[in-house]
């Protein structure tokens, strides 16, 4: 039997991807944890950055410093354009408004008319060359065993959590600075922090386009290690995320970190049984049976964790505003 | 806060709307017939032309393809007549952009191949500049399909679940990108196919539009009864209509006829409801759990559901027995006999369901419940049993639009959560939490959608709706018939 799938799941602790789900998980907690907005729109986000991202680099030949810019800009600007019709609605709305403009981002980049600038249903490829131009590592192999990383490989790690790390800090700073107070009364008494003389709207608007383009920065970390597919930012990304930020705990810092991780060492874990039950016959299921159980795992796991763990690992059962 | 509207009275704007709705058929089903096609042209080199169609011709069952059938390519004064290689391919040269029409000659098909399905064939391509063998995918299927047949009737010889029509077989493969079946705006069946010029085909995705607006409005009913009894988002109603589909292809699967499919999806479905509620959601009522939670845990509960639908179902499209030949013509719309019975069954179900609210105890409790869960309580209606109620009903009804939907376009593990945010929509439209809301929004945003891929690419008429629901939520978010406390 083959257990080296026991550490690659380790090294998962450690990959590009789950510092991306990371980053636009700490950007769900400044959205949802902190500021109580309802957005199932992330993935939305983190397709704006990505494309924007790829856009930038492969169509226009723009430089790393302007790329990532563009990223920027791009995730805030779409951050703009959803709150302003939504922010003055009630949670349930926005979240309707944000998983909808989600959707609509990803079948749009996707129609073949928008094949010259998106790549179509194909998505786009290679948006990482100008990242790796400037990786300081010499070539060569990193690590040992199973887990051993190519220079780029190595780099993409070392600014993916670089990134997740400055992420963390800004965050945990602002959540403790008056701003930050604020955006918690808006969570749990708008109309509290609004008799105060608080632009609640405007607040609101901050932390949208704060946290959009904490997402657009993933939606850019997540395509340096792979190409570019438009249908890897559908509805259950935003779901992932969010089994991300509950299991780590909605209302913390250092929670998506956590949760992040967990989440994919569990999922590859589980892949790497399932796929030793299967070929050791011990499971009776076939092989095409085992790609769907990681995602009845997933909600399940929600659907308990809201239930039963609503403020997760790190949280505190005293912040948990929205069980009451 | 929002755009003002000055409360009017309801009734007055159902008549209206009434009207409105009578005004537009009248006009339509006043015109109709067919232009002339331009005479035969010469064929194009397909390896010089600058926009070109790869036609594809195979068996459905065995995806081997069809030699030697002779197909016809009409449209912008370009016709010609080709025939299919070895392999069942042709590549056709096209004199420019535009949209044209692949018919392949029925007479030509082998009888052993059996017959290309009349709703796939002819069908309708647009070609954008410079696209290169856009794929024209036909899919034969053998046995009496498409055939002479006098009296069919799907509903009845449903013995033959195994020969099933691929029926979303490049339909959605317009201009040059590739078919991505997740998305509801590209399995959609051209049912009303055949349309010859702007008003034709504007007529035929009117009446495309109604139907999959009233099998929208099956599901979005519920949604909308579920959201107004217990201010739930139910993020797993999707999962509940492709519960009924699933359960009407067992059903064929195992040899029932169509009609014990429908009822058995109806039965099954509500059940389904029933254990929901039992299980899931009267127990987080009773510990008082919040509505954000709660919204939540359906999503949770959708995502586990829909994959334990892939496990034992698999991820390929699963094909209800339904017979392809026309059976209503309306001018240029031809209907299959499973499409027009579903627009039967949905209006019929509607008409049922809008008597229950209105006239019945039951209704009018819901109703009650809907407006004020205290005072309903307090003037002593059982809360609680009105809302398993709610999901009992909610759920046979998602059920009954999961098997109209998947005879209509086709059934998928995600047929229903593809159309879970037109759900929304049309709910919203409507007004959150209005029954018939719910209803007028269904089928101004089936049609809507339709009429939208005039102008627009078919694959964006999903997002097209999407739009709307936004831009309804920025100028009148309580809906066409919500109350406007309800934006909160």
């Amino acid at each position: 039997m083959d257990f080296n799938f026991i550490w690659l799941s380790l090294g998962e602790i450690a990959s590009p991807t789950t510092a991306a789900y990371a980053l636009a998980t700490i950007g769900l907690v400044v959205h949802f944890g902190f500021t109580g907005l309802l957005n199932f729109g992330q993935a939305g986000f983190m397709a704006v950055g990505g494309y924007a991202f790829a856009i930038a680099t492969l169509k226009f030949d723009a430089p790393l410093p302007m790329a990532v810019l563009a990223t920027i800009l791009a995730s805030a600007l779409f951050a703009l354009i959803l709150g302003i019709p939504t922010l003055r609605l009630r949670a349930d709305y926005l979240s309707i408004v944000t998983i909808a403009a989600s959707e609509i981002i990803r079948l749009s980049v996707k129609t073949s008319e928008l094949t010259d600038i998106t790549g179509g249903a194909t998505g786009l490829n290679g948006a990482a060359k100008t990242f790796n131009a400037i990786n300081p590592f010499p070539k060569g192999n990193y690590g040992f065993g199973v887990l051993t990383y190519t220079a780029d490989q190595l780099w993409v790690r070392v600014v993916g959590w670089t990134l997740v790390a400055l992420a963390c800090l800004v965050v945990f700073l602002l959540v403790r600075s008056p701003w930050g107070r604020v955006v918690k009364g808006i969570r749990e008494d708008e109309d509290a922090v609004r008799s105060l003389g608080k632009n609640v709207f405007s607040y609101k608007m901050q932390a949208l386009i704060f946290g959009g383009v904490l997402g657009g920065l993933a939606g850019m970390l997540f395509i340096l290690p792979r190409s570019l597919q438009p249908d890897n930012y559908g509805t259950q990304l935003t779901f992932f995320l969010y089994t991300i930020m509950l299991l780590g705990g909605a209302t913390t810092v250092f929670g998506p970190v956590i949760g992040s991780m967990i989440f994919w060492v569990t999922l590859s874990l589980s892949d790497g049984l399932l796929a030793l039950g299967i070929n050791s016959g011990i499971l009776p299921i076939t092989s095409v049976q085992q790609g769907p159980v990681r995602f009845i795992i997933v909600g399940v796991a929600l659907a308990l964790l809201v239930v039963f763990r609503p403020q997760g690992i790190l949280g505190n059962k005293k912040e948990v505003f929205f069980s009451a | 806060m929002t755009a003002t509207s000055h409360p009017r009275s309801s009734p007055h704007r159902l008549r209206l709307l009434l009207a409105g709705l009578v005004a537009v058929f009248s006009v339509l089903f006043g015109f109709g017939g067919s232009a002339a096609w331009a005479a035969s042209s010469a064929p194009i080199d397909p390896t010089t032309a600058q926009e070109s169609l790869a036609v594809w011709l195979r068996q459905a069952s065995d995806k081997a393809g069809i030699p030697d059938v002779s197909f016809s390519v009409k449209g912008s004064g370009f016709d010609a007549t080709f025939t299919t290689d070895a392999e069942g391919r042709a590549t056709v040269g096209l004199p420019g952009p535009g949209t044209y029409t692949v018919e392949i000659d029925g007479s030509t098909v082998p009888a052993t191949a059996g017959a290309v399905p009349s709703a796939s064939n002819p069908r309708e391509i647009d070609v954008s500049a410079t696209n290169q063998n856009v794929p024209v995918n036909f899919l034969a299927v053998a046995g009496d399909a498409g055939g002479a047949a006098a009296t069919p009737a799907p509903a009845t010889s449903a013995s033959t679940p195994a020969t099933g029509t691929d029926t979303g077989a490049g339909g959605g493969t317009t201009s040059g990108g590739s078919a991505d079946t997740s998305d509801p705006a590209t399995t959609t069946v051209d049912a009303a196919a055949g349309g010859t010029g702007f008003w034709g085909i504007a007529f035929s995705k009117l009446v495309t539009g109604l139907i999959f607006g009233l099998l929208l409005a099956l599901a979005a009913i519920g949604a909308s009864l579920i959201y107004g009894t217990t201010g739930l988002n139910n993020f797993a109603h999707g999962e509940l209509v492709t519960f009924g589909g699933l359960v009407a292809f067992t059903a064929a699967t195992l040899g029932a006829p169509g009609w014990l499919g429908i009822l058995l999806a109806i039965v099954i479905g509500g059940a389904f409801g029933l254990v929901q509620d039992t299980f899931i959601w009267r127990p987080l009522r009773k510990r008082r759990v919040g509505l954000i939670p709660l919204m939540i845990v359906s999503i949770g509960l959708a995502l586990s559901t829909r994959y334990i639908y892939v496990f034992f179902y698999g991820g390929d499209r699963l094909a209800l027995p339904n017979d392809p030949s026309p059976f209503l013509v309306l001018g240029p719309v031809s209907l299959r006999f499973t499409d027009v019975m579903g627009a039967v069954v949905a209006a019929v179900v509607l008409v049922a369901v809008a008597f229950v609210l209105l006239k019945t105890k039951l209704g009018k409790a819901t109703r009650a419940v809907s407006d004020n869960p205290s005072l309903a309580a307090a003037s002593g209606i059982n809360v609680d049993s009105v809302i398993r109620s709610v999901w009992i009903g909610s759920a046979a009804l998602a059920g009954l639009a999961g098997v109209l939907v998947g005879y209509y376009q086709s059934l998928r593990w995600d047929t229903g959560s593809a159309i879970l945010l037109l759900i929304f929509a049309a709910v919203t439209l409507g007004g959150l939490g209005s029954a018939f809301g719910a209803l007028v929004g269904s089928i101004v945003l089936g049609v809507f959608m339709n009429l939208a891929t005039l102008v627009i690419p078919e694959n964006l008429k999903y997002a097209a709706a999407l739009v709307v629901l936004i831009v309804i939520l920025l100028f009148r978010p309580q809906g066409i018939l919500g109350k406007r406390e309800r934006i909160g």
